[in-house]
């Protein structure tokens, strides 16, 4: 008896909260689109929130699919998210250490891949951006003209029947304005799930490493595991791995945001999955094999005060391991992902 | 617990009573609701604004003009000795280049009220919580793209004290978090700290001043010369932020219709 009452106190508590809520505040149309999940693979940490207040559907996640293909968001025409995030590359530029673009400050770093951004609590190599959906306007804008750039963006999606009618499908009446094409983008970026490389497959038991990987995987666990931590490759901490300063760019990565000392030449620790396809490599693209980015824990280590004491005295390899770790690194290629149809130009 | 057998059906009816005379009650208040309408007016030592086109003087004798003028407000509410009445959804970038941004109004309870409270800036939560639309629209070009996070207040102009190119200046100040927090709570008390009477169906208008030379000094010296470019959180801004939460008084409340 007293449970069916508590019941029903529950029951009613939250039926008048909800009659409330639909009274007072403005409620959106989403009767009419389908709810997306974002894919939580067997054994991860837990997502972080990024979709709290952007509820994924079919119809958001499409939008910003096409938006993210579409030239029309650049200046010119020609520069589409896509053009720098290329998918067989894991969405990472392939084989440019500085992105071709528009804009000045965005040739100075190395396009990293696009994959488990759910996962990932600050973006960009100095983690200067905090939440999903703003990230397109760094890419979006210059630094001075960016109230100009996005309007004007927003004028050319506001004249096209068809984003007028997609914009309407995913997000209810009312006018396209930056928040919504901004929503729609996390909605794409952020459901791009990489987790089915020959790894994950040998770690769910469907596969198996050969004796070479096997060997690789030691030595990862023993050597580089610590930064780039598993499942994810990486414990998105920010570091400093003795790469000496770009004297060209003078980039001191995460001190800039903070402005502390600390933090000079420290970068965020890079997923290392779909590694293979993601060349070159580091925030400044400065290495285009793994062979070189091993020499550097090798022989090329910077001391400095920042440096972090797990690399003090370098990476000791033999040359079986370092050609077993790279046979290993290759294994995370996520071939599934690279050719996934639903992440492919629409 | 202490309820009956069909105590639930008592408790659906007592809800849906509670629920619609909450409307109601909303409704009819806002009847005899009285108008606060505040307005920001921005000068240099009481000298008018005009962008691009007079020349100022701060206290270190620097002349300068200025460009633009932009600042957060925001959490409005007026105190009083019962019950605070405070804006809804309380956002406003107030814009000396654009007239319409410098007013607005919202309803309060009639009462007695002695200051008028806000905060200078956008609270640490609105800084992280992704894209926003209206004033927190983040194409206003009042929000960091490189490094999140709004810039709370930017003042930009000319001097021939700077050595920037085109002997510009330009403060964009912002930081909502740590040691480098720039945001300001406000209190402006009602002249003479009297309380005044907000009138149901009365409009009472609030003239705010703010004075841009308040930027430079006290309690931290800010000259042209040497710092023309302040545009990351960090200490500079902070020394700027607490000069600024100094730059308003009331100048007038007029109580009349
Ligand atoms: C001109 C090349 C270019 C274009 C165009 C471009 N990006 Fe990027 N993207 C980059 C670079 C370079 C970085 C790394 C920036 C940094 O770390 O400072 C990056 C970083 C990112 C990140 C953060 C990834 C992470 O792990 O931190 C996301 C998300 C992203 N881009 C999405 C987009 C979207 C969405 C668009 C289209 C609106 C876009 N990019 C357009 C080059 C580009
Ligand atoms: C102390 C932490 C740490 C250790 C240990 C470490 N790394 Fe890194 N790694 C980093 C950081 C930080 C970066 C990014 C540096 C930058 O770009 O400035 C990075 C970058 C990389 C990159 C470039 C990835 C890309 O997409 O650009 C590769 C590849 C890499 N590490 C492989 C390894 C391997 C293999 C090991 C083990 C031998 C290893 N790392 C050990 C911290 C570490």
């Amino acid at each position: 008896m007293k449970t069916r009452i508590s019941i029903w106190i529950v029951f009613m508590v939250a039926f008048s909260a909800f009659l409330l809520s639909a009274v007072t505040k403005e409620v959106y149309n989403y009767s009419s689109t389908t709810p997306l999940k974002l894919e939580v693979p067997k054994g991860w940490p837990k997502p972080l929130n990024i979709f709290a207040g952007n509820p994924l559907t079919e119809e958001g996640f499409q939008l910003g699919r096409k938006l993210f293909y579409d030239g029309r968001l650049s200046k010119d025409g020609n520069f589409s998210c896509a053009s720098c995030h290329q998918q067989f590359a894991a969405f990472a530029t392939y084989d440019h250490d500085f992105s071709h673009g528009f804009n000045d400050q965005f040739t100075t770093r190395n396009a990293p891949g696009l994959f488990n951004l759910a996962w990932t609590r600050l973006y960009h190599w100095d983690g200067g951006i905090n939440h999903i959906e703003v990230q397109p306007l760094s890419p979006l804008t210059a630094p001075n003209e960016m109230a100009e750039n996005v309007d004007s963006v927003l004028q050319r999606l506001r004249a096209d029947a068809e984003y007028r009618r997609m914009f309407r499908e995913a997000f209810g009446k009312g006018d396209i304005n930056s928040q919504k094409m901004l929503k729609a983008l996390a909605q794409f970026t952020g459901t791009l799930v990489s987790a089915n490389s020959k790894y994950d497959k040998v770690k769910r038991g469907e596969d198996q490493f050969n004796p070479s990987e096997l060997h690789g995987y030691e030595v990862f666990k023993e050597k580089c595991e610590h930064c780039h931590k598993e499942p994810l490759f990486t414990d998105n901490s920010f570091r400093n791995n003795g790469l000496p300063l770009n004297t060209y760019l003078k980039d001191y990565g995460r001190m800039r945001i903070t402005g502390n000392p600390e933090d000079s030449l420290k970068f965020r620790v890079p997923s290392l999955r779909n590694v293979s396809v993601t060349q070159p490599y580091m925030h400044d693209g400065r290495f285009y094999s793994l062979g070189q980015v091993i020499e550097h824990y090798r022989t090329g280590i910077q001391q400095g005060p920042t440096l972090d004491s797990s690399l003090r005295k370098g990476i000791q390899f033999t040359k079986l391991e370092k050609y077993d770790l790279i046979l290993f690194l290759g294994t995370l290629k996520d071939t599934s992902f690279l050719n996934d149809k639903r992440f492919s130009h629409p | 617990m202490m309820i009956k057998k069909n105590g639930s059906i008592r408790l659906i009816t007592l809800l849906l009573i509670v629920t619609v005379s909450f409307q109601k009650k909303e409704i009819k208040k806002r009847d005899s609701f009285a108008t606060v309408k505040i307005v920001f007016n921005n000068t240099v030592k009481n000298s008018r604004i005009y962008l691009y086109d007079s020349t100022y003087t701060n206290p270190f004798g620097e002349k300068y003009t200025i460009t633009k003028f932009r600042y957060y407000v925001s959490d409005i509410f007026l105190k009083s000795t019962i019950k605070n009445a405070a804006e809804k959804n309380s956002y406003h970038l107030i814009d000396q280049g654009n007239v319409e941004s410098q007013s607005f109004s919202f309803p309060v309870a009639p009462g007695d009220y002695t200051s008028l409270n806000f905060l200078l800036g956008v609270d640490s939560l609105h800084n992280v919580s992704g894209a926003q639309t209206g004033a927190l629209d983040p194409t206003k070009d009042m929000f960091w793209t490189w490094n999140s996070g709004y810039v709370m207040a930017k003042l930009e102009g000319n001097s021939p004290s700077s050595t920037l190119v085109n002997n510009k200046f330009e403060f964009h100040i912002g930081g909502y978090a740590g040691e480098y927090n720039v945001l300001k709570n406000i209190q402006l008390s009602f002249p003479e700290d009297k309380p005044i009477y907000f009138a149901s169906n009365k409009t009472i208008t609030i003239i705010i001043n703010a004075d841009v030379n308040a930027w430079w000094h006290n309690p931290n010296e800010i000259k042209i010369a040497e710092h023309a470019n302040i545009t990351s959180p960090g200490k500079l801004a902070l020394a700027i932020s607490d000069n600024y939460k100094n730059m308003f008084h009331i100048e007038k409340i007029i109580t009349g219709n």
